[in-house]
């Protein structure tokens, strides 16, 4: 029981302060809210068309990369609004038609079709995206001309007799799915990505700087104290544990349920988000304490606590996702706890996974949360009784 | 010199006569008109459900016994062989400079550092740093504010109480009753960073009173305050050890232990030099009492006459007045001054020059208290 009443204590210390607030509640949402804007996949790819009308096949061009699943058309009428929008981010990328499209096609010379996009990894997917569609025109033309070349029919002709087979003809077609066989899902909400980074960030970043408050309890001569009334230095230790774990899940849990209402993040398989979560926050939880263990002053610990709070997020890929870091760095990278969360994260929200499939990264970040609360009692015992 | 009025040195428990009604008040709190509470108040008020409260009857013999306490750190003996012992409603006082060991030795006597050799016992109990049941005989003031500045005094004194092992229940009773004797009921919402030190100052003491100790055990609890705060925490003092609290009171300040102190040990260097009654303290470096008596008349035949007395030990003129050394001022006075009216002076000023604390500290250890 008195390891509840330190814990409640610190969790009522950090509520007492006004500007904790901010830093647990507003600056993640913030945050989560930006990073979904500028970063963030929207449902469908946008993609502004300009020349939409130069002709018969252009229009079908068009037509079929509309029929797409993941694409969204946006017509623009200038070159300059298309560059504009694409610049502006209105849309992911540009496609520009250019003029005589189509006689030129009939006339069987080749065309080149301007592509233009934002440096995103969604402007690169639309463009292969884009790629297939030209390679299927061209088939379909190249199908059109052997017709035209041997029944001496016109093009038009031709190219119906074309389309009539091709739609008839059998397809390769290719199906995506996870190693192990599971559906693999290739698209998260915009905020997903967003939201599942920045609770490891905060949650970290937020337990590491609560080492204040563990520094303070023994500058101020309260440690001393309490282990002056009958309560052992092993009952102050495990309060001192879950009061820091009672912060680190409140922050988690302000962030996903934040996340959920004002977003709608989908945060994936219920057991496996929170498996990850508790024991993120465990290694969260003996981080704080070594920290707090280990420093004499608030002052000493504050920007120990920001480093390392805003460094091991940004190596372990909660500033930019770990499928854009070379190998080595991403192999770098797994010596933070970050790197292993964030990548079940991934298996949970972008692949569909669950508890089983994230139990590896489970069981490394228990591992890593057994290293630190060992190290963490260890040091905070020694400090509390020298 | 001085004249304060000493208290009976006993070991017994004190009675009810002793009791000084508290009225903390410091002049930035001029406006509270309801804290003239008596400190005992809450002391009396038996809190049901209290777990492992040291309520009931005072342990026989002594409450706290220290045997041969040693403890180093390093190359520094900071503690060699204390032995000291409290009884029931008895006010020990550590006195000595600072770095003499009274914050090492009253860190043993709580729990709060393991002695190198020595042992000392709590209530009948052995005590350790590990002794958690033994601790529920202690109060403990330490000399830091070591409150939540973050936290309101009420939310302060309710962690503490349930750290002592009050349940909810009794723990925020026992809140409003020490609030009420520290003078801070009105105040009891406020974080404590917002008051006055000597307001700190009490809720520090308040909180080593939530469960009733047998053994109170106070570090230089009056440093940094101002004189009103310090009176009443003297007089706070006074009013626990009359109601049968066994007190260990850590002092540089001479005056606080002449006041407060039924006995009294005086440390340097670790070492308890001499321990006894004021009285006895005295005593053991024979230092006389000085009386001079001045007026006008026959000055020779008034020291001649009072030189006949038997507690006189020596009489003589100097500087227009009769010197004289007594062996106790007080209760020879009386006769002193019948003596010298009769033999024909005109008695217009006595001083009296008894030795203190001062003097025995300084003959013991060959340097003053402040050094």
């Amino acid at each position: 029981m008195k390891v509840v009443t330190i814990a409640t204590t610190d969790l009522r210390r950090l509520l007492h302060w006004r500007a904790n607030i901010f830093f647990l509640f507003v600056l993640p949402m913030l945050l989560i809210l930006l990073l979904g804007a500028a970063f963030g996949a929207s449902e469908k790819a946008r993609i502004g068309v300009l020349g939409a009308n130069e002709g018969r096949l252009a229009r079908q061009f068009v037509a079929a990369l509309g029929a797409r699943p993941s694409t969204e058309l946006h017509r623009y009428t200038s070159a300059d609004a298309l560059q504009q929008a694409v610049a502006r981010g209105r849309v992911d990328a540009g496609l520009e038609f250019p003029a005589g499209y189509d006689a030129r096609l009939q006339q069987g010379r080749g065309v080149t079709i301007g592509y233009f996009a934002r440096p995103n990894s969604v402007a690169q997917q639309l463009r292969a995206t884009v790629q297939s569609v030209a390679a299927e025109q061209s088939r379909t033309l190249a199908a059109a001309q052997v017709i035209q070349r041997d029944l001496k029919a016109s093009f038009a002709s031709a190219l119906a007799r074309a389309q009539a087979a091709a739609a008839t003809t059998p397809r390769v077609l290719v199906q995506l799915s996870a190693p192990d066989g599971s559906a693999y899902r290739t698209t998260a909400g915009r905020f997903d990505s967003g939201a599942s980074t920045q609770v490891l960030l905060f949650v970290f970043l937020n337990s590491l700087s609560g080492a204040a408050f563990l520094i303070e309890t023994r500058r101020l001569g309260i440690a001393r104290r309490i282990l002056s009334t009958p309560t052992s230095t092993g009952t102050l230790v495990a309060g001192q544990l879950l009061g820091r774990l009672a912060v680190a899940l409140l922050q988690a849990l302000i962030i996903v349920l934040g996340s959920l209402l004002f977003f709608g993040v989908n945060w994936g398989e219920p057991l496996g988000t929170a498996a990850v979560l508790v024991s993120f926050c465990l290694v969260g939880t003996g981080a704080a304490v070594l920290l707090g263990s280990l420093f004499a002053s608030e002052q000493q610990a504050g920007p120990v606590a920001l480093l390392l709070g805003l460094g091991l997020a940004a190596l372990g890929g909660s500033m930019a996702p770990l499928e854009v870091f070379p190998n080595t760095a991403r192999t770098i990278a797994h010596v933070t706890p970050h790197a292993w969360a964030n990548e079940a994260f991934s298996k949970l929200l972008k692949h569909g996974g669950d508890l089983v499939t994230v139990l590896p990264q489970v069981g490394v970040l228990l591992a890593f949360a057994a290293v630190a609360v060992t190290a963490a009692v260890w040091r905070l015992r020694h400090s509390l009784t020298v | 010199m001085v004249a304060l009025p000493l208290r009976p040195a006993t070991t017994a428990q004190a009675s009810s006569e002793n009791y000084v009604p508290c009225a903390w008040r410091s002049p930035d709190e001029a406006d509270m008109s309801a804290w003239e509470v008596s400190p005992m108040a809450a002391l009396r008020t038996v809190d049901a459900g209290v777990k492992g409260a040291p309520v009931g009857p005072l342990v026989h013999g002594p409450v706290l016994e220290c045997r041969e306490l040693h403890k180093r750190f390093g190359d520094v003996e900071a503690v060699h062989g204390v032995s000291l012992q409290i009884a029931a409603g008895e006010t020990y006082g550590l006195l000595g400079p600072n770095g003499a060991g009274k914050t090492t030795t009253i860190s043993m006597a709580c729990g709060l550092l393991e002695a190198d050799r020595g042992e000392v016992i709590v209530a009948g109990r052995p005590l350790t740093t590990r002794s958690v049941a033994a601790k529920a005989a202690i109060g403990y003031v330490p000399q830091e504010l070591a409150i939540y500045p973050d936290l309101s005094a009420r939310e302060n004194l309710r962690f503490f109480a349930r750290l002592y092992g009050l349940s909810a229940a009794a723990a925020n009773a026992r809140v409003e009753e020490v609030l009420a004797v520290i003078g801070l009921a009105e105040r009891a919402r406020e974080p404590t960073k917002n008051f006055s030190g000597g307001m700190q100052r009490r809720l520090n003491i308040g909180i080593g009173l939530l469960h009733r100790p047998q053994l109170l055990i106070l570090d230089e609890p009056t440093v940094g305050v101002d004189p009103q705060s310090r009176n009443a925490i003297l007089e706070s003092v006074e009013a626990l050890s009359a109601e049968g609290m066994a007190v260990l009171y850590t002092t540089h300040y001479m005056e606080e232990a002449e006041r407060l102190c039924d006995r009294i040990g005086i440390v340097d260097l670790g070492e308890l030099k001499a321990e006894g009654t004021r009285a006895e303290l005295v005593a053991l470096v024979g230092e006389h009492d000085r009386v001079t008596l001045e007026g006008t008349g026959d000055l020779e035949a008034a020291a001649r006459a009072c030189k006949s007395l038997s507690s006189v030990r020596a009489a003589s003129v100097q500087d227009g007045g009769v010197q004289l050394i007594v062996d106790s001022a007080r209760s020879v006075l009386p006769e002193l001054l019948r003596t010298a009216t009769d033999a024909g002076l005109a008695v217009s000023a006595v001083e009296v020059d008894e030795p203190d604390l001062e003097t025995v500290f300084l003959h013991l250890t060959g340097k003053a208290l402040r050094d």
